[in-house]
């Protein structure tokens, strides 16, 4: 076992858990879990190495879970504010080869390389800005956001933007079904319609060339819309365009992080503004009562007044 | 020619004006808070009327809500199919939920030996017709396919809670999967086993039979040994001893026989040939009870060869009804299986089925 971890060791260096782990395990290598004591058995064995690591970790390496950078945090834990760094390294500027261009797109393009068209990351970052204070006012009047990603990679990115909008976010993570906008009498049903706030008050588009039925949707319906655009699309097929690529996940992860957060900022102001409201209501209903109150006594007082006789 | 088409042309690059009219003329507000954001609705003559909201009565226009509608409940409410998706998503977190709890339990991730170690349990989820019921959409094989594969992942996360002996996670998580669990489990389960033959009350056996066009209902029911008279009875004798016996005494040994009845007629008259009457008796002999049964039938359609086979099929799977011990050797045998082969049909152009006519040169 020592041996061959060390013949290997130019190939890789197993860490210390994963290799002492396997010291422990080769005991029941073989050996089935039969009945209840085996599997307890089991359980404990790996506990207690479990609590000799954490034991022992505290004389180590300062890194732990907290601070650490894992893969899922982009998902999971996405930043407020973008950086180009943070593009830049999720391959945002990668754009689409450079005889696709669009001839519209050349304002957001910074050049070409190696037959692709690299976007201007310092253009791409105001934009974004502006698109997640746009985010965030919407939000903050009651606004319905909704997150379109067709793809099986954008499909948990658009489900976490809509979950930190709460009651303001939905997604679309399968193809959106035309005439969900122009023809929602007879897909949603009368009574919906005339209940429910069908029509939503923004749109964002994380792969707008697969949903360009729904973005024609929006237009025809007067709802603004963000999108991702890419070096082979027209800027101008949505109204607030954020100039990227739109084939990385990562810089998906991170634009859609950058504008949920936007807009859970924006569903704070408004309950902030909600409860002032009503506890102004309560407090101006409180003194009104009061006033009323003291109206009533001092006209019973003056009653009493006249109706008094001197004694 | 050329003036016909440049005229085609021409009619047909003129543009179709489309026109996107508006109810009434657009005024853009001065300033942002003159806008109304809850406009009183307006039913006058001048509004255009959309074809479906033609139904609306009198009362229902009187009766309609104005002010702040409410918002759309699911957040999946754009994709169109707001059920199938908020369960996906449910099910979707009850799995990361439950194997978070795992790994703190130090279950996950299983090595194969303990993977082996499992409870085998098997599954049968609602068909795609019930759940297209319950998700009021239309399930695709696709669709389907994504339900089943996250109820297995969560099955194989209750199987390791089961064996592990966790109850309280157990239970959890078989709340979840009874929801999608199909009601007939049993008849999912039994599919492609073949149902048990029953004895009926007297210990007989009724099966079936078929080959060629032939049917064969068949009945057999043990044949009742005879006790043993008084000067034999203690002790069994072998067969030494009992070849040795006078003649009285051999006689008085009981010899188990047994009676074949095909259409109430016996084997003998029935199938004169004896080729039909061995193939008959052929599932007896493989299984060694030549004497044991009593056998009625009932033979009906296609010739001798048809019946003969039919009933000796039906004999057969009777044969295994009274005792499955002998099952593997009949398999063997193939005489538990039902013989496919059927006449085949004449086909056009040729004399027979693969008889050709005789081949002309010119």
């Amino acid at each position: 076992m020592l041996r061959s971890c060390l013949t290997n060791s130019t190939r890789c260096r197993p860490s210390l858990s994963s290799f002492a782990q396997r010291r422990f395990a080769s005991n029941d290598a073989n050996r089935r879990l039969q009945d209840d004591n085996d599997w307890t058995e089991f359980q404990a064995n790996r506990a207690s190495f479990k609590s000799l690591v954490n034991g022992l970790s505290q004389y180590g390496s300062t890194q732990a879970r907290g601070n650490t950078w894992k893969l899922r945090d982009s998902l999971h834990n996405p930043s407020r504010n973008a950086t180009i760094s943070a593009l830049l390294a999720s391959g945002a500027h990668f754009g689409h080869a450079s005889t696709r261009m669009n001839p519209s797109f050349m304002p957001y393009a910074y050049g070409t390389r190696a037959g692709i068209t690299i976007i201007d990351l310092d253009q791409t970052l105001p934009l974004l800005r502006r698109a997640a204070s746009l985010v965030r006012a919407i939000a903050a009047n009651d606004g319905q956001i909704v997150f379109i990603g067709t793809r099986p990679d954008l499909r948990p990115v658009v489900q976490k933007a809509a979950e930190r909008l709460e009651e303001q976010g939905y997604h679309v993570g399968d193809r959106w079904l035309p005439g969900t906008l122009t023809n929602k009498w007879q897909m949603f049903g009368h009574d919906i319609v005339r209940k429910e706030r069908v029509v939503p008050d923004l749109v964002v588009v994380l792969n707008p060339i697969a949903n360009m039925n729904a973005i024609r949707e929006c237009a025809l319906e007067h709802v603004p819309t963000i999108g991702i655009v890419d070096s082979n699309v027209d800027p101008r097929v949505v109204m607030y365009p954020i100039p990227a690529n739109d084939e990385s996940t990562r810089t998906a992860e991170i634009i859609a992080g950058v504008l949920s957060i936007a807009g859970r900022e924006g569903v704070m102001i408004r309950r902030a503004e909600e409860r002032k409201r009503l506890e102004e209501e309560e407090r101006r209903q409180g003194m009104e009562e009061r006033e009323h109150f003291s109206k009533q006594q001092f006209e019973l007082d003056k009653k009493a007044d006249a109706n008094a006789f001197d004694y | 020619m050329n003036i016909l088409r440049r005229q085609v042309c021409s009619t047909l690059r003129r543009p179709i004006a489309r026109q996107y009219v508006t109810a009434r003329p657009f005024v853009p507000p001065s300033q942002l808070d003159q806008v109304d954001p809850f406009p009183p609705r307006r039913r006058g003559r001048g509004r255009r009327k959309n074809p479906d909201e033609e139904e609306l009565d009198e009362e229902e226009r009187n009766d309609e809500i104005s002010g702040p509608k409410a918002k759309p409940e699911s957040q999946s409410f754009y994709t169109g199919r707001a059920i199938y998706h908020d369960n996906l998503i449910q099910l979707q977190n009850a799995i990361s939920r439950t194997r978070g709890t795992l790994k703190t339990l130090q279950l996950l991730p299983l090595p194969p030996f303990a993977r082996e170690s499992l409870i085998q349990m098997q599954t049968a989820w609602k068909t795609p017709d019930e759940l297209a019921r319950e998700f009021d959409t239309n399930m695709t094989t696709g669709r389907y396919r994504r339900v089943t594969a996250l109820l297995n992942e969560l099955h194989e996360y209750y199987r390791i809670a089961v064996t592990a002996k966790h109850p309280q996670l157990a239970d959890m998580i078989d709340d979840i999967l009874r929801l999608f669990t199909s009601g007939k489990k049993n008849q999912a389960l039994a599919q492609g086993k073949r149902k048990k033959v029953q004895l009926d009350q007297y210990g007989r056996s009724y099966t079936v039979g078929k080959r060629k066009t032939s049917s064969a209902r068949v009945w057999m029911i043990p044949v009742k040994t005879p006790l043993p008279s008084s000067s034999l009875s203690s002790t069994t004798l072998p067969v030494e001893d009992v070849l040795g016996l006078s003649e009285t005494e051999r006689l008085s040994i009981p010899v188990p026989t047994s009676t074949i009845l095909i259409n109430n007629l016996p084997i003998a008259e029935y199938f004169p040939q004896p080729a039909d009457r061995e193939r008959i008796v052929y599932p007896l002999k493989v299984a060694g009870v030549l004497g044991k049964y009593n056998i009625f039938t009932i033979a009906r359609g296609g010739g001798t060869t048809g019946q003969s086979g039919a009933i000796a099929h039906g004999i057969a799977k009777g044969i295994f009804a009274h005792e499955s011990d002998v099952g593997d050797v009949l398999r063997r045998a193939k005489l538990l299986r039902r013989d496919p082969r059927m006449v085949e049909r004449k086909k056009t152009g040729l004399a027979k089925a693969r008889k050709r006519y005789t081949w002309v040169k010119r």
